[in-house]
């Protein structure tokens, strides 16, 4: 899924790191368009390993989770739609190794 | 046209805990059983609460005086009464339930709280309940998750927590399986008695009114039932109690307990997928309806202050919360009665009338379907349950009018 171009004044873009993987997003977007915008439907995984993806993409459904970055190398469980992109975020869609 | 008629040895409206469980309890009795459900099983309080199984008795018991001694000895009694049937349940349903009784703490944060702990510890052992008092270091040894800063806790073995959205299927489940006939999507519209005492009730299913005859109502709606009470011109002094419960991600196993407080709102545990699920009892906010009046049939708000509050407290008790994300919180409305115990039995203005709502019928609720069950097919109030007998209300019904 690729960004609208036509008739779309976007900022520099900024980096921010998901799976480990540096990418470029425009300040502004959600970490869900991020993930989006490199063609992953798939944001996590249930229990049963089998693939959940971005669903209402207003807060409700709580299918966008993924981890992101915090304070102090911790990591939260966040809804992806909800979460404005910013310089060196970090998002995981698996279980990040260091989390506890 | 006249609307269909059909008739039934007990007609039960709410299929909630209280109205499932009754069901599947009357079945038993060889009666023929209706349950009416305007909306879906388990719609109610009875899907919506924190699913705490707290049987150490409430602070208000702990004041002085006669009358608070004996109301305490009497939950004292039913609680013990319900352990022994939440810790057969799984069995008897024949369904797994999420049910884990390995303990509960009640915490306290100062020595006031503590001494507070101490008396009430001591009233429940007197009474036979085996509650014990650990001191701030023994509380440490006991529960590591829990804050150092907190001055100790009461203990149960028995307390715990069980799983609300699974286990009144289950009785509705095995009520259908002994008989008992279960409608949902229907609504009751109209209560009245015949000049024979027999009760007239109107629903409306599907669009469509029908109406049953039966010789026995059970009003099991939670706080709706005094609106239905109503409609016979009786009068339950039940109000509504909207409040606020809030669940985290999933951890990895670190609560195996239920937390209560004995000075602020506060129940905490952790299910068996490793979410936390933290209420207590603060309100949520209901909205107006266009008579200005509270609207029982619509959610009620979230209060974002009480919710901070309540997050707060919890977080205060159990640290590692900081480090959690809230998932979801929800509200949901039970009721209390004007002198705070539940309101269990036949109305005395109105022969044939069962009522049981009230309190936290969650923990209660097996217990109280099962003697009230035995109450409504014997005739006979069942002795456990008759300090909640709706008779300590009837001057409120010195009016009533009936048939
Ligand atoms: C947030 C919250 C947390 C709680 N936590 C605890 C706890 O930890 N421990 C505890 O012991 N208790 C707790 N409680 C209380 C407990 O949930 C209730 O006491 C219990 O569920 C009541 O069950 P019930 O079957 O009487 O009512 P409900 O479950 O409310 O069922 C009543 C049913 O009647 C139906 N109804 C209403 N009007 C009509 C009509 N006219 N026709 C047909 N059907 C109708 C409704 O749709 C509803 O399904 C909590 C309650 C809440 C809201
Ligand atoms: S997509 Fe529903 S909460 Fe994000």
């Amino acid at each position: 899924m690729s960004r609208i171009e036509r008739g779309v004044t976007r900022p520099e873009p900024i980096t921010i790191v998901i799976d480990g993987e540096t990418v470029p997003a425009f300040s502004g977007e959600t970490v869900a368009v991020a993930i989006l915008a490199r063609d992953q439907l798939r944001f996590r995984d249930d229990r049963s390993g089998r693939a959940r993806g971005m669903f209402c993409n207003m807060g409700t459904c709580g299918e966008c989770t993924v981890w992101v970055g915090a304070e102090q190398g911790a990591w939260e469980r966040l809804r992806a739609c909800l979460v404005p992109v910013r310089p060196g975020l970090e998002v995981c869609r698996c279980p990040p190794e260091d989390e506890r | 046209m006249a609307s269909q008629v059909s008739t039934a040895d007990v007609l039960i409206v709410g299929g909630g805990l209280i109205g499932c469980a009754s069901a599947w309890h009357l079945a038993d009795h060889g009666l023929a059983i209706e349950l009416v459900e305007r909306g879906h099983i388990n719609a109610g309080a009875s899907g919506q609460n924190a699913g705490s199984l707290h049987f150490q008795i409430e602070r208000r018991f702990l004041e002085q005086g006669e009358q608070a001694a004996r109301e305490g000895a009497v939950i004292v009694l039913l609680s013990k009464l319900a352990i022994g049937d939440w810790a057969t349940l799984e069995d008897r349903l024949g369904r797994p339930l999420d049910i884990a009784m390995h303990g509960g703490l009640m915490v306290a944060e100062t020595e006031a709280e503590l001494d507070l702990l101490a008396f009430k510890v001591g009233r429940e052992n007197e009474l036979g309940l085996s509650t014990v008092l650990l001191d701030a270091a023994e509380l440490r040894a006991h529960s590591r998750c829990l804050s150092p800063a907190l001055a100790g806790a009461a203990w149960l073995a028995e307390e715990g927590h069980a799983n609300p959205r699974i286990l009144t299927d289950a009785y509705a489940q095995a009520a259908k399986q002994r008989g008992a006939v279960l409608h949902t999507g229907t609504r009751v519209t109209r209560l009245t008695m015949e000049q024979d005492g027999t009760y007239r009730v109107q629903l409306v299913e599907a669009g469509k009114e029908r109406t049953v005859l039966a010789r026995k109502v059970l009003l099991a709606a939670g706080h709706w039932s005094t609106r239905l009470a109503n409609m016979l011109g009786l009068n339950l002094p039940l109000y509504p109690a909207p409040l606020t419960m809030s669940v985290t991600d999933r951890a990895d196993p670190m609560l195996p307990f239920l937390v209560q407080h004995v000075g602020q709102r506060l129940s905490m545990k952790q299910t068996d997928d490793g979410n936390l699920l933290i209420g207590g009892g603060w309100p949520s906010r209901l909205e107006r309806g266009e008579d200005g009046l509270p609207d029982l049939d619509r959610p009620a708000l979230v209060d974002s202050a009480n919710l901070r509050a309540n997050l707060e407290v919890a977080a205060r008790v159990m640290p590692a919360l900081r480090q959690r994300s809230l998932l979801r919180t929800w509200t949901g409305t039970t009721c209390v009665s004007a002198d705070q115990l539940p309101i269990v039995g036949e109305i005395s203005a109105a022969p044939g009338l069962f009522v049981a709502a009230g309190g936290s019928l969650f923990t209660l609720g097996p217990v109280l379907a099962r003697l009230l069950a035995q109450t409504i097919a014997t005739g006979t109030m069942a002795e456990e349950i008759a300090l909640f007998s709706p008779a300590r209300f009837a001057k409120l019904d010195a009016f009533a009018v009936l048939p």
